[in-house]
């Protein structure tokens, strides 16, 4: 059986989070079915980061450009990489560049894509793959193929392994075409706050129905002393800077309170805000994904809860 | 004999030309109406002419405004008098021997003075009093018009004061001052005092000046009314005679040819009353005066859209390249701003028909895919869906679940009353309690009715003023598989939106069941014996929601029941047919507010607040209770006014409990 | 420059999932379908692209029985030409097959850039650009929000985590993921798109099943609802004093 494979991406300092959390699962995985774990790192200072990962064996593709993630390049190294080591799993966070490498690399070497993974477990003989679908409404359970696939693994399925190892790396560069080239790379408007700081949010979604609505929001938000966020569609529609945004392309928060009106609670949006501490959901649908995540919910119209809360809050 | 001969050349040769000019500037006007699409507005002509009558001799819609009613009736009975005039003096031109009899003469006099004192209150309204309604109009024009009135009339006193004198010189005729002709006769008499009277050269002058200011500026104005507003005088009267009758509030007549779109991208695209209605204008601007968009700030007034389309079409005639009306000579802002309330072709003294001109180019902006992203939710929600809250179509009878006695499938047996419950009254939460209120009272005067549950769909009256006809068509045809499938002997609805759909549009597909707005059926119980109200004893203010009132004149019925309820009504300034939108018609529900100073619903609600000692607010639609409660909350006087439903109210005068969370009981 | 939209339909998110608990099967023949959003998104970024710079833009689709709506609309919305491959395909239709139709199509055609949503609800593997891309060895980008046609190749803007964006360049040919158009798709007037159905044609291309490597789902079935929260019922009134009742006892007030 190949080893276990695990694409690291690269963060500010290091790794994310995102692909530490690959570790100990592949580690465990490798243990049981009786292979090995491999991580795999991009640009000059991977070979340093994969030294300290306790995994067996790091490969480290050291070209200075690959600091910064390139989607050409990085899927033509990794395919290279998954030809010379026929991995049985290959491990990529489900993030921009997992869904870039995910899909790339599974058709190119012929192996069936799981995206979305949030578990994967050890039946006996089988190995089985959980993934969320249809906007998380449901769960797939898929019990692998022997000869293997490419997995994308959902932020936050796993915790972090804290340990430390001493891998072997091997150091290779791949020869970069010219075909895509990153210009420049622009951080987001900071905006007028950072909700990555904020304690409270009162977050809004699709819920919100118009901008009209958004005062609403910023006036409770006021009352209780914290900041307005929102998902993916609010941005969409011009009606909230990006900035604000919750969620895979987003910002991700722990604050100590999440408060989402008339979110659903897509898989993208839960990325980045499953951590809070106490999740208030204000949703009809008492099915809605967010109710899963969430600590208390509601299904009362969000349009009224939102000025009766601002009311009593003011009043106190 | 050569004055006279020079007189009747100059007589003829101004009226060949000034004739000629006339017909040379109108034609092009007339050959685009031959072009543009047909309808027919010359059925039933008794009882149009009848109409017209009342409308052009009663002054009926002129006189809502006192002071510019009475002026323009003062100047429009000078018109017809000054026929008298004009028929004598050039008479007399050929024919010196013909002289106006006592009584006529008196008329003409009479009349010619309250034309004066008419121009005299006109020129006040403009220049003191200064209307809003004028903003936007061309007041050169106005005056210029006044100022050409003023000096027929005072011809017209001229050649008759100076005739008698000039006669014997000009016609070698003798003739003496008329003493009937009052103001000609004064004016004989101080010309005789200034020594005017006997100098033959003073007197022809005076009556050749006299004749050609009045004869000569008759022909003037003719010539000059193809460019300007008061084109109106001959065709305001046409257009009233050609007045819409086919069911008011129907927006679309059938589709003659398949392919037939709704959306007006040429004058091609409209038909030809709506060409002639560009040239009929007046700018007065009533229209405007009660537009809840321009009240609101927005960037429409009714006026301005048939003025651009006007100046768009002498553009185009006068051989300028074709500019887009959607979107280029009428913006998309002022057309997505229109509530389709109808207040401007209620208030149009010449009838013009805005909303369909304003809901023809929504169409067009529509096919280019230009739509409030908010509403372009909404219509493919009503597409997929049925319904405007993108909900699910399973969902729509969720609000009868926990009723104690369900409510029979009218798809699966037969009723008595079938109840078309609408989109707001089936999902909104704050009025699924009022729906509930409305079973109940059905129930309690023994009514066997039923709904289509799954079955309904949105009626599509939103969605074909928002121009999307085909959507419309989609729905309907949804809704009439089961509404001519099931067997039942009227329908009842809560909804003015559905209720006019369904009477007006629905027409075209062949469908004419009865129908009944709860307040008619309502009543209807209430004389039957079948409910048996206790008084209320409240005083109350009362909205007449647009698709009830003024688009199917249901007026009396909502005041006859809240009378039948023990409730005094306190009526607000505008009511009935004059009655002011809530803002949410025509698909502004759905869209963003951009530019509004003044929410239309917030301006009502102040309205009714200036009315003495009343409490509750009347309402008769569930968007209307939507809108309002949002009102009374955003102007702060939750304390001062409730907002009810009629059906809260009689469900209380029956003795039904109604719930803590119904609306009223917040 | 030639675009290919790849475009398909999917279950009606409002609606409920078809799924049969017992054998754990999605029943698709049982679901309503409305056209995939993020395929809409790529389309609008195609007709941007063509409105700004020029281009000829093809909507193509695999027949599982519900293409035509689809393509008649992305015709009224100003496609050139609408491309249906067609064999004996269902809604069950797994994306991995989909996109190997797609790809065997698209190699023999000569277009610049293939376009498609970044992903779709309904799959275990709904990254149909990724995988038409690699099964035809092109280059590719996903999670795309702009694409400007610029001298021989494209200008795109690629969207990371925390909102990050990366401005890349890249040359044609080349498949992009596209998760959101500079604009809100446009709307498709029900009269323009029967319009079009009568008057533009549906190309029908026969495609062949391919073989491509499967999964085997054991089975679907909804979330256990073990963190599902807990519920507060009752009115707003009620609902917001609860509320405001938990904020106190977790100390979350200002005062």
């Amino acid at each position: 059986m190949g080893p276990i494979l695990m694409v690291m991406e690269n963060g500010e300092a290091g790794f994310t989070d995102s692909s530490k959390e690959l570790v100990a699962k592949a580690r465990e995985l490798a243990d049981t079915l009786g292979t090995s774990s491999v991580a795999v790192g991009f640009g000059p200072d991977a070979e340093s980061h994969l030294r300290h990962l306790p995994v067996d064996r790091g490969i480290a593709v050291s070209n200075p450009e690959l600091s910064q993630y390139n989607p050409l390049a990085y899927e033509k190294a990794l395919s290279k990489i998954l030809e010379d080591n026929q991995p049985f799993l290959t491990l990529i966070p489900n993030t921009t560049m997992g869904m870039d490498l995910g899909a790339g690399v599974a058709a190119r070497r012929s192996l069936p894509l799981v995206a979305y993974c949030s578990e994967l477990t050890v039946e006996g003989r089988d190995v089985v793959a959980t993934s969320q679908v249809f906007a998380g409404k449901l769960m797939a359970e898929i019990a692998l193929p022997e000869s293997g696939a490419v997995i994308t693994v959902v932020p936050g399925a796993w915790s972090i392994d804290t340990g430390s190892g001493d891998p072997e790396v091997s150091v290779t560069s791949v020869e970069i075409s010219q075909a895509m080239n990153i210009l420049q790379t622009i951080e987001p408007e900071k905006g007028d706050v950072d909700i990555t700081k904020a304690d409270i949010l009162i977050s809004v979604g699709r819920g919100i129905e118009s901008p009209d609505n958004l005062p609403m929001a910023e006036e409770l938000a006021e009352a209780i002393g914290g900041v307005v966020s929102c998902s993916r569609p609010v941005v969409d529609a011009g009606w909230l800077p990006k900035a604000r945004q919750v969620g895979k392309s987003g910002q991700t928060v722990k604050p100590k309170l999440y408060m989402a009106f008339g979110i659903s609670g897509a898989p993208e949006h839960q990325q980045g805000m499953r951590d809070a501490d106490l999740i208030i959901a204000v949703n009809t649908d008492e099915n809605a994904s967010i109710m899963d995540i969430a600590h208390y919910g509601t299904t009362v119209d969000m349009l009224e809860l939102m000025p009766a809360l601002t009311e009593r809050l003011r009043g106190e | 004999m050569i004055g006279q001969d020079i007189l009747m050349v100059l007589t003829i040769l101004m009226f060949l030309s000034a004739t000629g000019y006339f017909v040379y500037r109108m034609l092009p006007i007339f050959r685009v109406m031959q072009q543009a699409r047909s309808t027919n507005r010359l059925d039933n002509w008794p009882k149009r002419l009848s109409f017209m009558l009342g409308q052009v001799f009663g002054h009926r819609r002129l006189l809502r405004i006192r002071l510019s009613g009475i002026l323009h009736f003062f100047i429009f009975s000078g018109f017809v008098i000054l026929l008298i005039d004009i028929v004598s003096a050039i008479g007399q031109v050929f024919d010196p021997h013909l002289v106006l009899d006592a009584p006529l003469a008196f008329v003409v006099d009479l009349w010619a003075l309250l034309v004066l004192v008419g121009i005299a209150l006109a020129v006040y309204q403009r220049a003191v009093l200064k209307p809003e309604r004028y903003h936007g109009s061309d007041e050169r024009d106005g005056y210029i018009i006044l100022a050409m009135i003023a000096v027929i009339m005072i011809g017209i006193y001229l050649h008759e004061s100076f005739y008698p004198f000039a006669a014997p010189y000009l016609f070698h005729v003798h003739a003496a001052l008329n003493p009937w002709g009052f103001v000609s006769y004064a004016m004989g008499h101080l010309w005789i005092q200034m020594g005017l009277a006997h100098n033959a050269a003073v007197a022809e002058t005076g009556y050749i000046l006299g004749y050609l200011l009045d004869i000569g500026m008759v022909f003037a104005f003719m010539a000059y009314l193809p460019t300007s507003k008061h084109l109106h005088i001959f065709l305001a009267v046409p257009s009233i005679f050609l007045h819409k009758t086919r069911p008011y509030g129907e927006l679309v007549p059938p589709m003659q040819k398949e392919d037939e779109s709704m959306a007006i991208r040429t004058f091609r695209d409209m038909n030809w009353k709506d060409i002639l209605d560009l040239f009929t204008c007046t700018e007065c601007g009533r229209c405007q005066a009660v537009c809840p968009a321009h009240a609101a700030g927005q960037p429409l007034s009714p006026k301005m859209v048939i003025l651009e389309l006007r100046d768009a079409l002498r553009k185009e005639l006068g051989g300028g390249e074709p500019v887009p009306l959607a979107g280029g000579a009428v913006s998309a802002e002022e057309l997505w701003s229109c509530t389709t309330c109808g207040a401007c072709q209620e208030a149009c003294p010449v009838f013009i028909e805005h909303v369909p001109k304003i809901a023809g180019l929504r169409a067009a902006l529509l096919e280019d895919g230009e739509v409030d992203k908010n509403s372009q939710k909404v219509l493919v929600g009503w597409d997929r869906q049925g319904n405007s809250f993108g909900q699910p179509q399973r969902k729509r009878p969720a609000w009868t679940k926990v009723l104690d006695v369900p409510i029979k499938d009218a798809r699966k047996e037969p009723v008595d009353w079938l109840w078309f419950v609408g989109d707001f009254a089936s999902y909104d939460p704050r009025l699924q309690e009022l729906s509930r209120l409305v079973a109940q009272i059905l129930e309690r005067a023994g009514i066997d009715f039923g709904i289509l549950y799954e079955g309904e769909s949105n009626a599509g009256n939103e969605a074909l003023r928002m121009g999307e006809f085909g959507l419309f068509e989609t729905l309907a045809q949804k809704n009439l598989k089961w509404l001519e499938k099931a067997e039942y002997n009227q329908i009842f609805t809560t909804d003015p939106h559905s209720f006019n759909a369904l009477r007006n549009e629905y027409r075209k597909f062949g469908f004419e069941k009865p129908i009944r707005h709860y307040t008619q059926a309502f009543l209807d119980l209430i004389e039957q014996g079948r409910l048996s109200p206790s008084p209320l004893g409240i005083r109350v203010t009362y909205h007449d929601p647009c698709y009830l009132g003024r688009w199917n004149r249901v007026f009396d019925a909502p005041r006859q029941l809240l009378e039948k309820m023990g409730v005094e009504l306190v009526e607000m300034p505008r009511h009935g047919a004059n009655s002011f939108c809530c803002g949410a018609g025509g698909g502004r529900i759905w869209m963003e507010e951009v530019g509004i100073k003044e929410r239309p619903a917030d301006n009502r609600i102040r309205e009714a607040l200036t009315l003495d000692a009343v409490n509750y607010f009347v309402v008769a639609c569930p968007k209307d209770m939507s809108m309002f409660s949002a009102a009374v909350q955003s102007t702060g006087s939750e304390d001062r006014i409730k907002v009810v439903d009629v059906a809260e109210l009689l469900a209380q005068a029956v003795g039904l409990s109604v719930p803590e969370s119904a609306v009223a009981m917040k | 420059m030639r675009i290919a939209v790849l475009m398909k339909s999917v279950p009606d998110l409002v609606e409920d999932i078809a799924l049969d608990e017992d054998s754990g099967q999605v029943l698709f023949d049982e679901m309503t379908y409305v056209p995939s959003e993020w395929d809409d998104q790529a389309l609008e970024e195609a007709l941007l692209i063509k409105e700004e710079s020029g281009a000829e833009v093809t909507a193509v689709t695999v027949d599982t029985g519900d293409s035509d709506n689809i393509l008649f609309t992305a015709l009224a919305k100003g496609a050139d030409h609408a491309v249906k491959l067609v064999g004996d395909y269902d809604p069950s239709l797994t994306n991995r097959r989909r996109a190997q139709i797609f790809a065997d199509y698209l190699r023999d055609q000569a277009f610049d850039l293939v376009l498609s949503g970044v992903q779709a609800i309904d799959d275990i593997d709904g990254q149909v650009p990724g995988l038409v891309a690699g099964i035809m060895g092109w280059p590719h980008a996903s999670v795309v929000t702009e694409v400007h046609s610029k001298d021989k190749g494209v200008v795109l803007r690629q969207e990371y985590a925390g909102g990050l964006v990366a401005e890349i360049e890249a040359s044609t040919p080349l498949v992009i993921g596209i998760q959101a158009a500079r604009k809100p798709p446009r709307y498709a007037s029900i009269a323009k798109v029967r319009q079009v159905a009568k008057t533009q044609q549906i190309e029908e291309v026969e495609a062949e099943s391919p073989d491509v490597p499967t999964l085997a789902v054991r089975r679907f079935y909804k979330p256990v609802a073990s963190g599902h929260a807990e519920m507060i019922d009752g009115d707003v009134e009620e609902v917001a004093s609860r509320i405001i009742e938990i904020l106190q006892e977790r100390n979350l007030l200002r005062r």
